[in-house]
């Protein structure tokens, strides 16, 4: 453990000394020569004018079609990797070691005015997955996001996004905060034979847009199946509203609240479904299941609270447990953020996950508390690494809890 | 899938594309704020200046400049002669004036603060609203504003014209034949490029110089760049994009706002928007924004630490900023870390050639 520690320290050491000489480019800074900061409060987190930047379709925002295309700037290739030390503790026993706790290689910008692109590809890897909680301890190969975006289609009113991309629902994107181990809980929790998951990335089709004064929408078309093909005759849909008040998005100022309702159908029956060449099938039994719920962002100085909680509702014929009735579910997430130092050089923050599911399935209730502390060792338009130190207290269940403890020291290194 | 259906999906990113692509305002003469300097696609990096190059068909020389470095500074330009172009765009005022606004002939304010000649050949675009598209067109303009110069372009050609020394300098500039205004804008507009600022404390450490800055300038060009969103507009070696943007500035007069760029587009986009100023040397010309309104570089920072002003055509790159007191003075401190600190630019009033008066 001694010797890990040191191993640890070496590398923050010399990464310290040198940082000041690190020349390499995210893709977005890259092409204009800004720091991190000019979108995100603190890399990953976007600011308002980050938010602003991609509704645009990673464009600056009222500068549609005066900035170069992929075409005229150098190759528009990023990549982030987080590696460290964790330590797991439950009431069995301790286990600690060091990963790489991921790897995701982007790619994004514009193609011409007012059509762009996303494209994030994690390779596999023989290490576990930030948010790692399953059987195999590797990171699975995944094509995460590969879209087209065509923007201002009816001034900001109209966009489209086009392929595989992050719904407009997640709100508070696990994929833009702090957090690395600590997934929210909500994000695969479904009824038991429901395999939906609703804060993965999904392929389909999104409308997006803006009313002044700060109101904004998103509607959905998508398979609902995630990455997978879709695997019945019927697509998904959601509906996101959101209101600002005052300056902002609401993101790093002025105070958001927002609601959104998702609508989805899975087949419970696969039997005599046929394939497509693509992977499509057709199950029958399609049964349906619901999302509806809020969220809330609230802005004071460099203070950041931000909620999301809903119900969720699956048919009856997703439950294993109680096949006469609907499997229902309640949960959410609450997140403190503050941005301190000058150039928000450390944030730190406070997380609170919960998942309640009714009454008959309490084994599955998780309750889950989070804090970090994220320190910045550059503001460049270059490269940044970040030192995170993460710990987690979750417990499963009620009554008899399972309790479990993890701590992560780690290096959040874009480039 | 019916064929009907592929078709429709087919025929449905052609469609998109097209619609993205051609986001285009409707019939306009004049082209709209985001149809100027495309020729500079942005944002671009910050760093030092690169040299002025001349326009086409027209080489500059010394004589040149120095013939307009005389008008440049000569009163008798104006209708009563005590107004020349450096009295509202002073080499002692980092080429600008004491604003709010600018003072003309007979002690007339103007509606705008005077834009800083320094850098100005830079620009794609002149004046607050963009309304001259070199500095030769500029040039012709404020001698026969009414407020400003008051002169006409006749009356002034003849004043020159009865100067000896000015005939015999045009002579040798521009040959035999009658002084025009357009030799007149051409000799101030060729003065003018030669008002650059490549030497600044910022230029010395982007050139190699580390020990240029010190620790709180550094950090307020971190700043700069990045959480204080200041490169969004203020991009490239002239700090500034040369566009034109609604930063919400109250109108001094809300019966009669000032339309800005509004007024040669036509554009409603362009309704209240001005051009982005230079920030070289702007911490030797207080006070700030298109109309003078903030006083100082700390309530001008205040100013868009808020987000900016109240407009319903506010440019979205207005948020607020939420920078800390220690990151404002560190903006402040880098600011002036963009004074120059050329010789040539702390210039002299040239002596006019008065001798030779008829």
């Amino acid at each position: 453990m001694k010797k890990s520690l040191i191993i640890v320290f070496s590398m923050v050491f010399v990464l310290l000394v040198f940082s000041q000489t690190v020349s390499a480019i995210p893709a977005f800074a890259r092409k204009y020569g800004f720091n991190c900061n000019m979108c995100h409060v603190a890399f990953p987190k976007l600011n308002d004018f980050g938010q602003r930047f991609r509704d645009n379709g990673y464009q600056i925002p009222g500068q549609a079609g005066l900035e170069k295309t992929v075409f005229e700037t150098a190759v528009p290739i990023a990549l982030r990797t987080t590696a460290g030390y964790s330590i797991y503790g439950n009431g069995e026993g301790t286990a600690s070691g060091f990963h790489l706790y991921g790897l995701d290689l982007l790619a994004a910008g514009v193609l011409h005015k007012n059509i762009s692109f996303l494209f994030v590809y994690t390779p596999g890897l023989d290490e576990p997955a930030g948010n790692y909680k399953g059987k195999i301890p590797s990171q699975l190969a995944s094509l995460e996001s590969a879209n087209v975006v065509f923007s201002n289609l009816i001034q900001d009113k109209l966009n489209l996004r086009v392929g595989r991309f992050e719904p407009g629902f997640q709100r508070l994107s696990s994929k833009r905060l702090f957090y690395i181990l600590q997934p929210f809980e909500i994000n695969k929790f479904a009824g038991t034979r429901n395999s939906f998951e609703f804060f993965a990335n999904q392929i389909g089709i999104e409308a997006t847009g803006r009313f002044n004064p700060g109101f904004k929408y998103a509607l959905g078309y998508i398979n609902g199946s995630g990455a997978n093909p879709d695997r019945n005759r019927f697509n998904d849909l959601y509906l996101v509203l959101s209101k600002t008040f005052g300056r902002g998005e609401g993101q790093s100022a002025g105070q958001r609240i927002g609601v959104f309702g998702y609508l989805g159908r899975q087949p419970t029956d696969f039997t005599g479904s046929i394939i497509s060449p693509v992977g499509d099938s057709n199950g029958s039994q399609d049964r349906t299941f619901t999302r509806l719920g809020g969220d809330i962002s609230l802005n004071w100085r460099t203070f950041n609270l931000q909620a999301t909680a809903f119900r969720g509702l699956d048919d009856k014929a997703f439950n294993d447990i109680d096949s006469a009735r609907d499997y229902v579910f309640y949960g959410g997430v609450v997140q403190l953020d503050w941005a301190a130092l000058a150039d928000n050089r450390l944030v730190a923050s406070l997380m609170y996950n919960w998942v309640h599911p009714s009454d008959e399935d309490r084994v599955h209730r998780i309750e889950a508390y989070s804090a970090l502390l994220r320190y910045y060792l550059g503001s460049w338009s270059a490269v940044n690494v970040a030192l995170h130190a993460e710990f987690t207290h979750r417990t499963v269940g009620s009554g008899s809890l399972a309790k479990e403890n993890l701590f992560t020291f780690l290096l959040d290194f874009g480039f | 899938m019916g064929r009907r259906r592929w078709l429709m999906v087919m025929s449905v990113f052609p469609l998109l594309a097209g619609l993205a692509a051609a986001q285009t305002p409707g019939k306009e003469k004049v082209p709209p704020m985001t149809h100027v300097n495309v020729q500079v696609l942005g944002p671009q990096r910050i760093g030092p200046l690169p040299p002025v190059d001349s326009p086409p068909g027209s080489p500059t020389s010394s004589l040149k400049i120095h013939l307009g470095k005389e008008l440049y500074f000569d009163p008798r330009l104006s209708a009563d002669n005590t107004v020349s172009c450096a009295s509202c765009h002073n080499p002692a005022l980092g080429w600008s004036d004491s604003g709010p606004t600018s003072s003309g002939i007979h002690g007339q304010l103007g509606g705008r603060r005077s834009p800083p000649v320094s850098n100005a050949a830079y620009n794609p675009l002149q004046f607050w609203d963009g309304r001259a598209s070199s500095l030769e067109e500029q040039a012709k303009g404020p001698i026969q504003n009414p407020i400003e110069m008051g002169n006409t372009h006749k009356a002034m050609i003849k004043t020159v014209a009865d100067i000896r020394g000015y005939a015999m300098e045009f002579k040798a500039v521009y040959g035999e034949g009658p002084i025009t205004v357009q030799q007149v804008a051409d000799a101030i507009a060729a003065f003018e490029r030669t008002v650059v600022t490549t030497d600044s404390l910022f230029d010395r450490f982007v050139r190699g110089d580390r020990q240029a800055l010190t620790a709180l300038e550094r950090k307020g060009l971190e700043i700069f760049n990045g959480k204080g969103h200041c490169t969004a507009c203020h991009w490239g070696p002239n700090f500034s994009d040369g566009r034109f943007h609604n930063l919400g500035v109250p109108a001094k007069d809300p019966k009669n706002p000032d339309v800005g760029r509004y007024a040669i587009t036509k554009n409603p986009r362009d309704m209240g928007a001005f051009k982005t100023p230079t920030v070289r040397d702007a911490a030797l010309r207080p006070p700030y924004l298109h109309d003078g309104s903030e006083r100082s570089l700390e309530s001008l920072i205040d100013f868009y630490n808020r987000g900016g002003g109240k407009d319903p055509n506010l440019d979205p790159l207005m948020v607020p900023l939420g920078l800390s007191q220690h990151e404002k003075k560190a903006l402040v401190a880098f600011i002036k870390a963009l004074n120059s600190l050329n010789p040539e630019v702390a210039d002299v009033k040239p002596i006019a050639p008065d001798h030779l008066h008829k």
